[in-house]
């Protein structure tokens, strides 16, 4: 009976023992596991294959997008160099003046507006001066109210008037100097279309620079 | 009743402000002085405002337009206007003289035709 107590305890220290041991081996090897795992990712391990396929994937992507932008590009050009345009935006200015004088123009709608409140307060100015229905004070009252409706109204219709020499003055000139006008827009738009330009050789050079980094990543075994 | 006045007022000026393609005249009178009386002047059928400052300016149909005064046998015709699309004509009446006589401002009067 006590010899088998004795082996039975023999036993369970010896598989105590190599659990023990079992775990520290883990233990040990552990960190480095994940270690090994990532080498693969980092960059100075990709092989000359993987490098050219991906430079090779850049640049094919990059040329439909370069491919657009130099047709995008035609057309911009074409707009900004199409003299007819230049003489189509002085017409469209001239069309905005032209709607602001006919605005403050002697028979157009803002200038009708001001003679008509201009007549309503020189009407109840006449007519309070007649008026019997109010006593001394209220009627002065009523009277400087009127007046000073009349004058800033007055003001008012000559500020119109300064808005309408301006607009005739800006239309005059915008016909009178056509020709510089036009030369002036011609110039806006050949600046325009140098932009244009730039924009589409900067774009060209990158896509040079991908393809010599493509070339420069062939490299044959042995080079 | 006040929203149908506000409306016949409104359809009137819409009524005297002329639609479509428009052009501007503006009517210089010289001298301005204050004891000049500036003859009645007419545009078409419009009667032209005398202005205090001796300018105004009008909207315009576009085509060519009569500028007339009050003669012995009826309206008597001062020039015609040649009015285009968003440009501005301006003529100056010399209201001393008698009739009343137009200056073009390009100076080229042609046929008594003022253009822009």
């Amino acid at each position: 009976m006590i010899g088998r107590l004795a082996i039975r305890r023999l036993e369970v220290g010896r598989r105590t023992h190599l659990s023990a041991a079992l775990l520290l081996v883990v233990a040990l090897v552990m960190p480095f596991a994940p270690a090994r795992a990532q080498a693969p990712n980092q960059p100075d391990a990709l092989t000359p294959v993987e490098e050219f396929s991906k430079q090779l994937d850049a640049f094919k992507k990059s040329i439909p997008d370069l491919n657009k932008k130099i047709e995008d590009s035609a057309a911009s050009v074409d707009r900004w160099t199409d003299v007819g345009k230049a003489r189509k935006e002085i017409e469209e200015l001239r069309a905005i003046v032209g709607a602001a004088l006919g605005a403050v123009s002697d028979n157009g709608a803002v200038s009708n507006l001001g003679v008509q409140a201009l007549n309503h307060a020189r009407t109840k100015l006449r007519a309070l001066e007649q008026d019997t229905r109010f006593k001394p004070e209220e009627k002065q009252f009523l009277t400087d109210q009127w007046r000073r409706l009349r004058d800033e109204t007055e003001r008012a219709t000559e500020e119109l008037g300064t808005a309408r020499r301006e607009f005739a003055e800006l239309l005059r000139t915008l016909q009178s100097n056509e020709d510089f006008i036009d030369e002036l827009m011609q110039i806006r738009q050949a600046q325009k279309a140098l932009e244009v330009i730039q924009r589409l050789t900067k774009d060209i050079r990158e896509a040079s620079d991908q393809l010599k980094r493509l070339i420069g990543g062939i490299k044959p075994p042995g080079a | 009743m006040r929203a149908l006045v506000v409306a016949t007022v409104l359809l009137a000026q819409a009524s005297c402000q002329p639609t479509g393609d428009v052009g501007y005249v503006e009517i210089k009178t010289v001298p301005t002085a204050s004891n000049v009386v500036p003859p009645p002047l007419y545009l078409d059928t419009l009667k032209v405002e005398p202005s205090k400052k001796g300018n105004t300016i009008l909207t315009q149909r576009v085509g060519t337009t009569r500028l007339a005064t009050d003669g012995a046998g009826g309206q008597l015709m001062l020039c015609e206007i040649a009015v285009k699309k968003n440009r501005i004509t301006t003529v100056t009446i010399s209201v001393l003289e008698r009739p009343p006589r137009c200056q073009c401002r390009n100076g080229a009067s042609q046929n008594r035709v003022c253009v822009s």
